[in-house]
């Protein structure tokens, strides 16, 4: 089959080998025998920058539809099976990319590889009309409720339309808007599948409690058959010049509870060594309850509520460092705006203190910890790395990167790019009333700001969907039913319905 | 297993070649795999102890969690707050990291992130659950942070002012959110006035305004000591002499506190009625259906367990295969039991609830479909194939479920809090197999009966009254949003 194996030795035990089948299916194994679990991830290499003007949310509502049946999986099928095994399946899409990724109990894990092959290399058998308009109507109630019907809740859109220029393939978001939902096609979606959703365009990866060579055979008698398509398109270009030159400004009144200073700065691709700097700087400045926009805005001044900094890491186009804060009371956004210049100038000056340069990278070297605690979040990273960056080991070294960045590199990437003529700002007025609907031209309001900024829409929702308490709790966490027993989402932060900037999704966190 | 080179197997109504599809398939088909042998897993027991204060300690090693779940809980029930100060008890255990005898708010927080640790703390009705997580190469100083939290918070009033300002900001974020919204209507509604559940966990507008450092201060004399308090450890401990940092850290703190009065028996108004909030604008009715149940201490919990998942546990379960796989009508309808409070002598209950939300424009139909489910499921009941799903899932997910330390550590201290013994959840797993499909199904019927549930719908008033009147669900009310 032809593969070569590329044992790698790195943080920890944890080993990762790469392999390629003839079909161009690139495979990633790694094996941890602690729990009795196996993660399959399947990333493909599109997402909603490869999209077509008048098609936007496409990727997205493809994912939906990879979940409606192929040849010897009819109907929900996949969703049966994994569930019926004791497995537990999803779907993302981003910007960049899609994935798809069950965790299984070990035993079952062969079940798993037969049935994400089905799919690739089936599905335009089962495609139809019917599950196409029905996933339409699923896919724009997941806008709804997860943007449309959220104070701020369309906030990231209008960003995001903001700070990357019309025609730009990161202009609009991977849920789409409702027009060019209404207007995909069954042959929409045809076409995408045949362009996209070929073995030479993802990567597969499977972490956890595994023989490597069975499950290689596995793979390869399950995957080796299915054709390539050879023929991948580029997304178009998504290179832009390093800062913005100007401060772009937007002034949103709209029925939102308080006011909110939100602001975008462009920052260096993800990969590079200025992005991880660049993360250290958003971690002092605003990551957490000792950072210098919390302890002034929240702490000091008392103008917020909520203060801090998310960093949207992108490959393809220039990496976002997200501000957020919602004002406490009457504060008004240009006090709030005067003191983030004056830290922001301040720290450009003077850089981090030994002190923060330490609790940053203590903090991000725990946020990679949780990400590699669990078998689906070492898969997911290993399939980032091997899709965007093309080796999986680097998942591996990815904190000692961080952990190498030093104070000048922060103060000098802070100083180049975290002022004001190199950000989008979007402020928001309450007006008291509620939205008019035509008032709406990106689309709706924001949900979380920071927090689920780059929202990746998933297929179904989780815990977090079925909120019953009003206060506190975590709910749905009783066995009783949705349950979403991913470790990434076994845990959600106890608070309030203000979202607090600092907890950036970890999959574009890291 | 055999090869076949051609779809010979292909399943029934396979749409080979059909106008419109894409055909036969060009790869090599091959037949469903078996299973193969199961792998053991369990549970993880704790070994249960006591520091000569008087903390209970759970701990549980987990080789390869790299990141300590610390859960602490303290006996601090909501109903013990003082009437007119709901609330006290959240600003307490956010006002517990806001600076001790050691280090002010600021110099906290900082010591904290430089253990790479977080903190976070809540007030529930069991009690107030301070949540420690930090790799394990820094548990010794993040243990003494938050025995320092414990023991010596100084509560300072301009802090304690800032929170309560804070909190004051939070809740006009909470009211203009959906499922919050719900939320707090649904158990205004469940709960009889007097009961500290009909109101917000954390407060509402008018006792948060009341809330100073004295009273801070009070609950927290009453209700934090060691004596009645549990801490739970659980992650891969190598290396670590446990016994020496607590012994160092939280064997510091003293103090006496009373235990909590007995709970009084959870009791709610299921009568079935609609109440709508009104919520001019919007694009989705946020729908929360609910009544009050069994909690864990009850012999039907695994039973209640499996039929709430097969009504609405996931994406295959009965209300989504209805409401969003054929209707499109929603992104998801869940159905849960969530344990509200709960004690050994069978006084507590569980919030048995649905809720999702539904496009504007058909929510009279949503709603009368969700009813025709709950309907079809009290006559016809649940069937082996379901019952056999949701036993197989439940079971095969917990490896996954339990895969993390917090996951462990939360499911322990949510143990201890119901007074359920340290084996329970190892248990369910065993009980949840011997549970047959009739007792699932009358679990479920019992568990979500037509006629006596509470439904809040938050939305447009104007666009949804006619309709949802229209579904004959119960009486309608509408309130104002705010």
């Amino acid at each position: 089959m032809g593969h070569t194996a590329t044992p790698q030795e790195a943080s920890g035990r944890l080993t990762v080998t790469e392999h390629r089948l003839a079909n161009g299916l690139r495979v990633v194994l790694s094996e941890d025998h602690q729990t009795p679990v196996a993660a399959v991830c399947l990333w493909y290499d599109v997402g909603s920058r490869h999209e077509v003007p008048g098609r936007t949310g496409l990727a997205h509502l493809f994912e939906h539809l990879m979940f409606q049946g192929s040849y010897q999986v009819p109907g929900n099928g996949h969703f049966e099976m994994i569930q019926a095994a004791g497995g537990s399946p999803n779907g993302t899409t981003s910007f960049e990319r899609t994935n798809y990724y069950e965790t299984m109990p070990a035993h079952e894990l062969e079940l798993a590889l037969w049935l994400e092959a089905d799919r690739m290399g089936t599905l335009l058998t089962r495609l139809d009309l019917a599950s196409l308009d029905n996933q339409r109507d699923v896919v724009k109630n997941e806008r709804r409720q997860r943007y449309d019907n959220v104070p701020y809740g369309t906030a990231f859109e209008r960003m995001v339309a903001l700070v990357f220029p019309e025609g730009h393939p990161y202009h609009h978001t991977p849920i789409g808007s409702m027009a060019d939902l209404d207007a995909a096609s069954l042959e929409d979606a045809r076409q995408f599948f045949r362009t996209y959703y070929a073995p030479d365009n993802a990567v597969l990866s499977v972490v956890g409690d595994i023989d490597p060579e069975q499950t290689l055979a596995w793979i390869e008698r399950y995957f080796g058959s299915i054709p390539p398509y050879r023929a991948k398109p580029e997304p178009r270009d998504g290179s832009l010049p390093e800062t913005i030159g100007e401060e772009l400004r937007r002034v949103i009144e709209e029925a939102v509870p308080s006011r909110a200073l939100m602001a975008a700065y462009r920052l260096p691709q993800d990969g590079t060594r200025a992005a991880d700097a660049a993360d250290v700087a958003l971690t002092v400045l605003g990551g957490g309850e000792s950072s210098r926009l919390y302890n002034r805005l929240v702490r000091r001044d008392r103008t917020a509520v909520v203060a801090g900094f998310g960093m949207l890491r992108l490959s393809g186009a220039p990496s976002l460092g997200w501000l957020d804060v919602k004002a406490s009371g009457e504060a008004e956004i240009a006090v709030i705006e005067r003191a983030v210049d004056e830290e922001l100038a301040r720290f450009a000056a003077e850089g981090p203190t030994p002190e923060e340069m330490e609790r940053a990278q203590a903090q991000l070297e725990r946020e990679w910890l949780d990400r590699l605690a669990t078998v689906h979040g070492r898969a997911d990273e290993f399939c980032r790395y091997a899709v965007q960056f093309g080796d999986p080991a680097l998942a591996l070294t990815a904190v000692d990167r961080v952990l190498r960045v030093t104070a000048e590199e922060v103060r000098r990437v802070a100083a180049d790019l975290l002022h004001p003529r190199n950000r989008g700002v979007l402020v928001y007025e309450p007006t008291g009333e509620p939205p008019e609907a035509e008032a709406e031209e990106t689309g709706g309001p924001a949900g979380p700001p920071v927090p689920d900024v780059p929202a990746d829409p998933d297929i179904a929702p989780g815990t977090d969907a079925a909120e019953v308490g009003e206060g506190p709790e975590e709910p749905g966490r009783s066995e009783g039913g949705g349950e979403s027993p991913t470790g990434s989402e076994v845990r959600q932060a106890a608070g309030p319905a203000v979202d607090a900037a600092t907890a950036a999704p970890e999959e574009e966190r890291q | 297993m055999s090869e076949s080179n051609t779809p010979a197997g292909a399943p029934a109504g396979a749409p080979a070649g059909a106008p419109g599809s894409g055909g036969m398939p060009a790869m090599t088909l091959h037949p469903r795999p078996e299973s193969g042998p199961p792998r053991p897993w369990a549970f993880p027991a704790p070994e249960r102890g006591a520091l000569p204060n008087g903390l209970t300690v759970l701990r549980c090693h987990r080789p390869g969690q790299r990141v300590i779940a610390v859960e602490l809980s303290l006996a601090s029930p909501l109903a013990a707050e003082p009437d007119g100060l709901e609330g006290v008890a959240t600003i307490m255990a956010r006002g517990l990291s806001e600076g001790t005898d050691r280090h002010t708010a600021e110099e906290f927080a900082a010591e904290l992130e430089r253990c790479g640790a977080t903190l976070d703390a809540a007030a529930d009705h069991p009690g107030v659950r301070v949540s420690l997580e930090v790799p394990a190469s820094r548990l010794t100083p993040a243990l003494g942070l938050l025995a320092d939290a414990l023991r010596a918070p100084a509560f300072p009033e301009p802090e304690i002012e800032r929170l309560v300002a804070n909190r004051l900001d939070e809740i006009q974020h909470e009211l203009a959110s959906p499922p919050r919204r719900a939320a707090m209507a649904l158990y205004a509604q469940l709960f009889p006035a007097a009961s500290r559940m009909s109101r917000p966990r954390q407060g509402t507008e008018e006792s948060v305004a009341r809330i100073d450092a004295a009273a801070v201060r009070a609950f927290y004399q009453a209700h934090a000591g060691p004596g009645t308090a549990t801490a739970v450890v659980v992650g891969d401990l190598t290396g670590t002499d446990l016994d020496g940092a607590l012994a160092r850290t939280l064997g510091t703190w003293t103090g006496a506190v009373r235990p909590p009065e007995p709970m009084a028996p959870v009791t709610g108004d299921d009568t079935g009625r609609v109440v709508i909030v009104d919520r001019p604008g919007s694009v989705q009715t946020q729908m929360l259906i609910a009544r009050l149940g069994p909690d864990r201490h009850h012999p039907v919990w695994p039973a209640q367990v499996l039929g709430v998942y097969c009504l609405g546990g996931t994406l295959t379960s009965r209300l989504d295969r209805v409401l969003r796989e054929e209707k499109g009508y929603t992104y998801g309808i869940r159905a849960q039991a969530h344990v509200l409070r709960s004690d050994a002598r069978g006084s507590g209950a569980a919030l048995l609830a649905i809720s999702g939300s539904v496009a504007t424009d058909v929510t009279g139909p949503a709603v009368a479909d969700l009813w025709r489910v709950l309907r079809t499921l009290a006559e016809e009941g649940l069937t082996d194939q379901e019952r056999d799903v949701a036993v197989q899932n439940l079971v095969g997910v917990a490896p996954l479920r339990f895969e993390t330390a917090s996951a462990v550590a939360d499911a322990l201290a949510d143990q201890v809090e119901q007074e359920l013994p340290d084996d329970f959840q190892g248990r369910l797993y065993a009980r949840l197999a011997g549970t047959g499909t009739a007792a699932a199904s009358e679990a479920a019927v019992r568990a979500f009966p037509p006629d006596r549930l509470v439904t809040v719908l938050v939305g447009d008033a104007g666009q949804i009254l006619g309709p949802v009147k229209e579904a004959g669900i119960g009486e309608v009310t509408v309130l104002p949003g705010t």
